[in-house]
C-alpha cells in the first residue's frame, strides 16, 4: 500500500514537473509546479516526516501563488491565459537538466545514505526545533533576515508611492547643490524600457 | 477514526444548511429555512454557461476542490475526546495547508473561465487573502503555544483551565479576518462581490455554482469548527456531552462571523491591503508576542 502511493505520488511529482516546461501559461506553470511539489510533501508524509510534508505544501502553495501573480504583473502575458512559449535556450537547457539528473542520481544511487529507522511515538516538531534553534540558528536566522530585507527593498523599489514622490508625477530625487540636476543615474535614450526574459 | 470521518460527512449538510439559513436571516433573500433548498434545486436544473477559450480542467474542478479543503480543514477538529478523524500531530499546519490552497483554488476559479470580471475577482482577492492568511498562521501558533504541541487535541486539552478567548482575547477577532476571507464574505469577499456581478462566480450557473455556493458554506462550517476548537475550548463544558458543546460554539461562531460579514463595510482593496499589512499584521505579531511572555514559566 505505502509502495504503491509512493509510485503514484512520485509519478504525478514527475509529471507534473514536466508538464511545467511543456504548458503554454505562466499561470499553468506555476501550478504544475505547485502539485509536484505537494506530491514530494505527501512523500514525506509517508516516510513518517508529517510536518516536513504539510508545511511544504503549505509553503508551496503559498509560494506558487505569490509566483504566479507577479510572473504575470511582470510579464507581455496579461491575465496568463493567452498562450505564449515558456522555454528558451533549448540546447543549452537540454545539456543542463540531462547533466543535472545524470549527476543527482549518480549521488543519489552512489553516497552511503543512513539507514535509521524512525520510532513511530518521535517528537519529530520538537527535534526540528531544536535543530533550527540550536546548532542551525545562526544560518537560518541570516537567510531570513536576508530574505526579509530583500522583500522589503523589491516592495520599496517597486511601490508607486516612491522614495521622492508618486512615480506618475516624476519621483526624481533632488539635485546635489540647490537647484542642480538630480542625482542619481539618468535613464539611457529618454527613459526605454527593456523588456527582460523570465 | 472512521466513525469520526461517517459523523462529519453525516453533519456537514445539515450544517451546510444552517449556514445558508444564517446567510438570509435579514437579507430579503427569499424564505430564510427553505430558500437554500429552492434555489440550490433550481440551480441545479440550469445548465452550466460556456465561455469563449477557457481552463475546462480548473474550472470544471475548482468547486470540488474548495470543498474538499473544507473537508480536509474541518477532519483536525476533534469532536470528543479522542474522537477525530484524522489523527495527525501537525493538525493546525494541515489546517494552514488548507487554508492556502483555498486562496489558490478561487484564484482558479476566477482565473479558469477566461473572462474580465472573474479574473479582476480571482487577481484582487489573492492580493487581500494572502495577507490575511499569513495573520491567521500566527494567531493560530498563538493557540499551539500553550498546548506545546501542534496538534488540536493537544490545543483542546490545554484550555482545560481556562479558554484561549480569554487567555489571548486578540486571537478569536483576528482569526475572524480569516474566516471572512476564505469564505469570500463582507470585508474581505474581494473575490465574489456584487460590484464585479459576482466576480469570479459572474459566468457560472447551473451544478457548478450550486456546488460552489455550498463549498462556501461549508467552508464556513469548517472555519467555524477550528475557531471554536481552537479559542473556545471546543468540546470541553460542563453537563452537556462534548460534541453538544462544539456544535452549540461551532454555531455561535458561524452566527458572529455571518453578523460581522453584514457589520462592516468593504475597503477598495489599496486601502484593505494596506490596514491588513500596518494594522492587522503588528496586531498579530502583538498577540503572539503576548502570548510567549504568558507561557514563559
Amino acid at each position: 500500500m505505502t509502495d504503491a502511493l509512493f509510485l503514484a505520488l512520485s509519478t504525478l511529482a514527475i509529471w507534473s514537473g514536466w508538464r511545467v516546461f511543456r504548458v503554454d501559461s505562466m499561470v499553468r506553470a506555476s501550478f504544475q509546479l505547485m502539485v509536484s511539489f505537494i506530491a514530494v510533501g505527501l512523500i514525506a508524509v509517508l516516510l513518517a516526516a508529517p510536518y516536513i510534508g504539510i508545511a511544504t505544501i503549505f509553503m508551496m502553495a503559498v509560494e506558487m501563488m505569490v509566483m504566479a501573480l507577479f510572473m504575470v504583473m511582470f510579464m507581455m502575458n496579461p491575465a496568463g491565459l493567452n498562450p505564449m512559449v515558456m522555454v528558451h535556450q533549448h540546447r543549452f537547457s537540454i545539456a543542463a537538466g540531462i547533466i543535472a539528473f545524470a549527476g543527482l542520481t549518480a549521488a543519489v544511487l552512489l553516497s552511503d545514505l543512513p539507514v535509521q529507522r524512525v520510532p513511530e511515538g518521535v517528537d519529530v516538531v520538537r527535534n526540528l526545533g531544536h535543530e533550527l534553534l540550536g546548532p542551525s540558528m545562526l544560518i537560518f536566522e541570516t537567510a531570513g533576515v536576508t530574505l526579509l530585507a530583500t522583500m522589503i527593498g523589491a516592495v520599496v523599489l517597486s511601490a508607486h508611492s516612491g522614495r521622492y514622490g508618486a512615480s506618475d508625477t516624476g519621483s526624481l530625487p533632488p539635485g546635489l547643490t540647490p537647484g542642480g540636476e538630480p542625482a542619481g543615474r539618468k535613464p539611457e535614450n529618454g527613459g526605454h524600457h527593456h523588456h527582460g526574459g523570465h | 477514526m472512521i466513525a469520526a470521518t461517517l459523523i462529519l460527512l453525516l453533519a456537514l449538510p445539515p450544517l451546510v444548511w444552517v449556514a445558508a439559513m444564517f446567510d438570509r436571516i435579514g437579507a430579503g433573500r427569499g424564505t430564510v429555512v427553505m430558500g437554500p433548498l429552492q434555489n440550490g434545486a433550481a440551480l441545479v436544473l440550469r445548465p452550466n454557461t460556456e465561455t469563449e477559450a477557457p481552463d475546462r480542467l480548473n474550472r470544471l474542478l475548482a468547486p470540488g476542490w474548495y470543498l474538499a479543503l473544507a473537508l480536509v480543514g474541518l477532519s483536525v477538529v476533534p469532536l470528543a475526546e479522542d474522537v477525530v478523524a484524522s489523527e495527525i500531530s501537525t493538525g493546525l499546519v494541515l489546517w494552514g495547508a488548507c487554508e492556502a490552497l483555498t486562496v489558490v483554488v478561487v484564484f482558479l476559479h476566477g482565473w479558469s473561465p477566461n473572462a474580465p470580471l472573474p479574473l479582476i475577482g480571482a487577481y484582487r482577492y489573492v492580493a487581500i487573502a494572502l495577507p490575511a492568511m499569513l495573520l491567521s498562521m500566527f494567531v493560530l501558533i498563538g493557540a499551539a503555544l500553550p498546548a506545546q504541541s501542534l496538534s488540536v487535541v493537544e490545543v483542546v486539552e490545554a484550555q482545560r483551565e481556562i479558554w484561549n478567548v480569554i487567555r489571548q482575547p486578540l486571537g478569536l477577532p483576528l482569526f475572524m479576518a480569516l474566516g471572512l476571507a476564505i469564505t469570500l464574505r463582507g470585508p474581505f469577499d474581494y473575490a465574489d462581490g456584487a460590484e464585479l456581478a459576482g466576480g469570479t462566480s459572474a459566468e457560472e450557473s447551473g451544478p457548478a455554482l450550486a456546488l460552489w455556493h455550498f463549498a462556501r458554506a461549508a467552508m464556513l462550517v469548517a472555519f467555524s469548527a477550528m475557531a471554536a476548537t481552537a479559542f473556545l475550548g471546543g468540546y470541553l463544558g460542563p453537563v452537556l456531552p462534548g460534541p453538544a458543546w462544539l456544535l452549540l460554539k461551532t454555531l455561535a461562531v458561524m452566527a458572529a462571523t455571518v453578523a460581522a460579514g453584514r457589520f462592516f463595510v468593504r475597503m477598495p482593496p489599496a486601502r484593505m491591503l494596506t490596514f491588513l499589512w500596518v494594522v492587522l499584521l503588528p496586531l498579530s505579531f502583538a498577540s503572539l508576542a503576548l502570548v510567549g511572555v504568558e507561557v514563559l514559566p
